[in-house]
């Protein structure tokens, strides 16, 4: 990707006694290299990129300790990975997001599972969920307990985890068993710090490599062995973690004065917990609370004597888990009915049964809690008021702003080449009637939010063809698909074209190919064509679809919308059926503006010539129709108060964040909009026949001339 | 912005609690810059601090938060730290920051912004969100309620519009955000404590101290609340043309106050646009309405809006009045100064243009346009047949084309277009006159229905079709006395903001079928 990570690398480097100050997700980097791994593997996506991306660039680090490091092509092929943990005493570790990330990986997983791990297996998960995710809303925790991974869910604190990851490696070669870490956004990109130990390397590893192979049936995942390994599971492997995790004391139990009630939560719960408990008046800053607190940070398996010692005695306990369905309350349901304890297991009611569980969302649900069991030397009134001001508080604010504000959904950049080709398709809907969109994953994805409002369904990551293959057959137009490079090296090229392929299928796909998987922060794929640290072998996405028997194959260049709507006019309604596949091909907006200033500036500053392109509108011809913004909405096509002292509606304006990827004046041209758009060419550091030239226009324009300069 | 109450201060010292900071940004503004120069300095001065942000897609231009926390109280050991929240809540956030005016709104909306404890820091300046730059009408939220309700819940609030001083200072909005925090004295971080911060990232350092320290000063001074209003952002009215004086003597003399300035800027620029006879034209056609409303016991409102009206539909786009535009003298310094071209750079300005059918009929006659546009509509060309070209402006050849296109002005009177709006806008003028007679809102209603025709090919021809469907659903009718006037104008009033609020005219529709429907049943 185009941006360095020197600075991250070197905190890698820390030792015995080091501080390191970072990012949640950087500090699990350093507590696997702190593990001894052998290998890391993983896909990119929010909020674990950086894991991937920081290793990248610590190529050197690595080779010293022996790691090695896989930038898988997908989450199977990196769930794949940790079979070297099966046979052998290697320590891995391998990454993504979940639970999308997780489904791809499932296959691999289960096997994984089954056959059990003689060395360490840890699999970081982040938890994409909630306020800022950009996936659907499920929980990793099925896939544990369907699995049987154990799965860690830590307080969100640098020290606890990185504790975690050091104890996961040990609880999973202690159990023969892979296991899962799990930490949601916030929890990745929080800011902390902790103290550092040294790295260690593996007893085995690229520079310490094994001798001989370890074959071992009863690792097969095949009859009988697959039964043998199932009760294995049960028989051995579940009652060594649930020792381990007890020995070790890995969950936490923190005591209060208050005696009849209680808090259990996920680990990763815990500050937000706290901190509703705080605003109550029930614990300090420091986290001394008056309820006794136990905070799981694992979730999977529970240890059933910590659950049962901890509530008896209580009247009730209060459980914050945050997603649905509730597993941890139903099985702590049934450790205290198998204990005989007549606890009251309170969570989901005064906590929503869906939705992220922020701050107030778990204080609300507390006063709740509070208000239904009164626990003795607990000043209800006091402990409930600040959820009462706060529904006031809201109240006014309503009150004073009036009408709903105005949503601001993320949209392409400014300058982006995907615009411009959901501007042709909106604009040649005018001609040919709207069609069936089946959408990817993938910055593209945007082009189901407002303006464009485009696209009909979107199945996953690569599926964007696939998708269509139910539909188009039973649709009345030729339907549209649409696919990254990203997510077509990640699985669209075998599901999506292959089997389109295979099956004959009638459609058009445009191939949006930008370079970089760039909704996750521009990493590399197979066919970037700027290879660094050897890290992309320019395979070439066109002639992978050739070799594969596509016959119709067109590249258009973004921008152009002119010619992007002929191709796509051939596309649709073109005779004979076949598979119609466009590739778009433009880099990436934010990663070439990311690259070319820095060289700009250079020229700039030893006076070499320079032209500058940026987009404007005449506010005197403009109506303010706004047909434009609608067919681009563009950040940096905007509007701005009517300066004609006869009109009051707004004009529409190009802000100065204009790149001059001259989409605008296309769209004006495409879709036949007002005359208003204008181009400019700035020259700085001008030659001397600019110079010239210049003047003698000026010279020769007469009135335009009298503009000063 | 209203005083911090000494409190507000101090408890920021001795309360145990962190200090709560939730920075409200858009994605690509880098908020995220302002986020570590919080921890930085925080960090430098030994105080336990936490912070957290969602990257994600909100990343790309949406709406994100950034939250920090920052233990007033000086880290001795591992106890001292606090148990540090993920979240900010409500009640707790002690200083919310917002790099956009309604960025701070929804802040205030999500409960983040209270009495009890909150200083609001919010830039005033605006980033028109889809929706609001989508409206073809004005979509604009209203930002002073915005002001209003900052005023209200926040314990102190500072708003003034940072994008602009960031400008001014070659820097970008975190740098004045840092600022305004350093300014409020909420942290226990002195200013020095910032600058090292921001000397320490090591990019465009003096900029972004200048801003810094412009911002802190800002503070320091309390700066009003500034919301610039539109009025104040108006081109000045043009100077009178030569020959115009006893038009200009007319409209003193025959028209009522408060129509002045409107009318005379109409003279001036229907003289402009075509001459002076067609600046008479004006005039004449207003004087009907000036009588009208006397008759009503109008005095001069109905005459200055249909004046301001009028003057836009006079003045109706063409190739002529485009040409002239772009040729205008000042034309090129007001687009230099708005790409920010410094002196002695050269620039090239190119137009993008495609006249189609429309505009090349507009100059026959009707008898020759007629047919023309009738066989297009016919074979679905009326909007294909169009030549898409970029005249370069500060060229030889392109500055002449243009001119060549503006020199046809003489011609334009001969022209169907030019005859066919004639007859239109009397209509119109006739309905406006005869709406006065019955009920000034009604006529005020009629003559606000211009707004509706904006825009060039398919859009304008859309706006003409609302215009004459709210014509003849609403206003004649009540023109013909089958409908109460004030009835009339307010559905006249409604069933223009359904025709602004989306451009296919299905709002507009379903209001204009209930009107039909009602009308009906009344019968």
């Amino acid at each position: 990707m185009e941006r360095s990570f020197a600075k991250e690398v070197k905190q890698l480097r820390l030792g015995q006694g080091e501080t390191f100050h970072g990012e949640g997700i950087l500090a699990v980097t350093k507590a696997l290299l702190q593990s001894g791994v052998s290998y890391v593997g993983g896909y990119q996506g929010a909020p674990i990129s950086h894991l991937m991306d920081v290793l990248v660039d610590a190529e050197e680090l690595l080779s010293e300790l022996g790691v090695h490091l896989e930038t898988s092509t997908s989450e199977a092929a990196a769930a794949a990975m940790l079979g070297a943990s099966i046979n052998y005493p290697l320590r891995g570790a391998v990454t993504w997001k979940s639970t999308v990330g997780t489904n791809v990986a499932s296959d691999a997983l289960s096997n994984l599972s089954s056959a059990g791990v003689r060395g360490g297996a840890l699999i970081v998960l982040g938890e994409d969920y909630g306020e800022g995710s950009s996936i659907l809303q499920e929980r990793t925790h099925a896939f544990a307990t369907k699995s049987q991974i154990w799965l860690l869910d830590p307080r969100p604190d640098l020290e606890t985890i990185v504790h975690m990851v050091e104890h996961g490696f040990a609880l999973s070669e202690h159990s023969n068993t892979p296991v899962m870490l799990e930490l949601r956004i916030r929890a990745c990109h929080v800011h902390g710090s902790f103290n550092t130990s040294d790295n260690k390397t593996g007893r085995f590893n690229k520079n310490r490599v094994i001798e001989e192979p370890d074959h071992d049936f009863s690792r097969i995942t095949l009859p009988p062995s697959t039964y043998a390994q199932e009760k294995h599971k049960i028989d051995v492997r579940m009652p060594e973690a649930i020792r381990y995790i007890r020995d070790n004391q890995l969950n936490d139990h923190f005591d209060g004065d208050i005696e009849d009630v209680g808090i259990i939560c996920q680990g990763g719960l815990y500050n937000a917990a706290l901190r509703a408990l705080v605003q109550a008046g029930l614990a300090d800053a420091g986290g001394n609370s008056r309820i006794p607190i136990l905070a799981l940070n694992v979730t999977y398996p529970l240890v059933p004597d910590e659950i049962s010692n901890f509530c008896a005695g209580k009247s009730a306990v209060f459980m914050v888990e945050e997603g649905q369905p509730d597993y941890l309350e139903e099985a702590v349901n049934v450790i205290l009915r198998k204990a005989d304890l007549q606890t009251k297991v309170i969570g989901k009611g005064p906590l929503p049964m869906a939705g992220e569980y922020t701050a107030e969302v778990v204080l609300r649900g507390l006063s709740e809690f509070l208000n239904q069991t009164k626990p003795t030397g607990v000043d209800l009134a006091a402990a409930t008021s600040p959820i009462r001001d706060l529904d006031q508080y809201k109240a006014k604010a309503a009150e004073l702003l009036g009408d709903l504000l105005p949503a601001r959904p993320p949209t392409f950049c400014t300058g982006c080449p995907e615009r411009p080709l959901f501007s042709a398709i909106r604009i040649l809907e005018k001609e040919l009637g709207p069609t069936h969109v089946s959408c990817d994953i993938g910055c593209h994805t945007f082009s189901t939010l407002p303006p464009f409002n485009l696209g009909n369904t979107v199945l996953g990551y690569g599926l964007g063809l696939s998708s269509a293959a139910g539909v188009a057959p039973s649709f009345g137009k030729r339907v549209i698909s649409i696919m990254g490079d990203g997510g077509f090296w990640h699985n669209g090229v075998t599901n999506g074209i292959g089997s389109a392929l295979f099956n004959k299928a009638d459609g058009v796909l445009m191939v949006i190919k930008n370079g970089y998987t760039s909704a996750t922060g521009w990493q590399f794929v197979p066919s970037t064509e700027r290879p660094r640290e050897g890290r992309s072998t320019g395979s070439s996405i066109e002639k992978v679809i050739k070799s594969m028997g596509a016959r119709w194959l067109r590249n258009v260049p973004n921008y152009r919308v002119g010619s992007v709507m002929k191709t796509l006019r051939q596309a649709l309604t073109g005779k004979g059926k076949g598979l119609r596949v466009i590739v778009a091909d433009s880099e990436c907006q934010l990663a070439r503006q990311r690259r070319i200033r820095p060289e700009i500036a250079a020229r700039l500053q030893n006076g070499q010539r320079d032209v500058r392109t940026r987009f404007g509108i005449d506010d005197e011809i403009c109506t303010g129709d706004r047909a434009c913004i609608r067919l681009s909405g563009c950040p940096s096509l905007s509007i701005k108060a009517n300066p004609d002292p006869l009109r009051d509606d707004p004009v529409t304006t190009v802000l100065d964040s204009c790149v001059g990827c001259g989409l605008c004046g296309e769209v004006s041209h495409a879709a036949v909009l007002c005359p208003s758009f204008y181009k400019v060419d700035i020259v700085r550091n001008p030659n001397l026949w600019d110079r010239i030239n210049d003047g003698l226009h000026r010279r020769l324009l007469g009135d335009a001339a009298k503009a000063p300069i | 912005m209203t005083e911090a109450t000494p409190e507000a201060t101090s408890t920021a010292g001795t309360d145990t609690r962190p200090i709560g900071v939730l920075i409200a940004a858009m994605g690509g503004e880098g908020g995220g810059v302002l986020r570590q120069w919080l921890v930085d300095a925080a960090m430098a001065h030994g105080f336990a601090v936490q912070s957290t942000s969602i990257p994600g897609v909100a990343q790309r231009t949406g709406a994100t938060t950034y939250y920090v926390e920052i233990q007033p109280t000086k880290d001795g050991g591992e106890q001292a730290r606090p148990v540090m929240s993920l979240y900010p809540l409500a009640g707790s956030v002690d200083i919310m920051v917002a790099s956009e005016l309604i960025e701070s709104a929804r802040a205030m909306q999500n409960g983040f912004v209270t009495p009890n404890c909150t200083t609001l820091i919010a830039s005033t300046h605006r980033v028109y969100a889809v929706a609001e730059r989508t409206a073809m009408g004005d979509g604009r939220f209203d930002g002073e309620r915005v002001v209003k309700a900052a005023e209200n819940l926040a314990q102190q609030s500072i708003l003034f519009d940072m994008e602009a001083m960031a400008k001014e200072h070659g820097s970008v909005i975190n740098s004045v955000l840092l600022g305004a925090i350093a300014g409020t004295n909420r942290l226990p971080i002195p200013p020095e404590g910032f600058e090292a911060a921001i000397r320490d990232t090591g990019r465009a350092v003096e900029a972004n101290l200048n801003a810094f320290r412009a911002g802190f000063a800002a503070v320091e001074r309390g700066d009003p609340a500034a919301l610039i209003p539109d009025s104040d952002l108006k081109r000045p009215w043009r100077p009178d043309p030569p020959m115009v004086e006893q038009l200009q003597y007319r409209v003193r003399e025959e028209f009522p106050g408060p129509a002045r300035a409107i009318l005379r800027e109409g003279v001036n620029r229907l003289f402009e646009y075509q001459n002076k006879g067609y600046a008479e034209l004006y005039l004449q056609r207003l004087t009907r309405i000036d009588r009208a409303e006397r008759d009503a016991g109008g005095h001069g409102d109905l005459v200055r809006e249909a004046g301001r009206y009028l003057s836009l539909w006079m003045s109706y786009e063409d190739v002529i009045r485009v040409a002239q535009a772009k040729l205008r003298p000042e034309r090129q310094a007001r687009v230099r100064a708005e790409v920010g071209a410094k002196p002695g750079e050269p620039v090239r300005i190119r137009e993008y243009l495609k006249p189609g059918l429309d505009e090349a009929t507009a100059l026959l006659p009707g008898w020759m346009a007629r047919p023309i546009l009738a066989a297009a509509d016919k074979a679905g060309l009326r909007d294909r047949l169009n030549i898409g070209m970029t005249i370069t402006s500060t060229a030889l050849w392109g500055h002449f084309l243009l001119r060549l296109l503006s020199s046809l002005r003489p011609l334009r009177p001969m022209g169907h277009r030019y005859h066919s709006e004639q007859l239109l806008i009397d209509q119109w003028i006739g309905n406006i006159a005869t709406a006065a007679s019955l009920d000034l809102g009604l006529a005020a209603e009629v003559a606000a229905c211009q707004r509706l025709l904006k825009g060039y090919g398919q859009t304008q021809r859309h706006g003409w079709d609302s215009f004459s469907g709210i014509m003849a659903t609403l206003a004649t009718p009540a023109l013909q006395g089958d409908m109460s006037p004030a009835a009339a104008g307010q559905a006249i009033a409604l069933a223009r903001d359904a025709a602004l609020a989306d451009p296919e005219g299905a709002a507009l529709q379903s209001v204009l079928e209930t009107e039909k429907t009602s009308d009906l049943a009344a019968e």
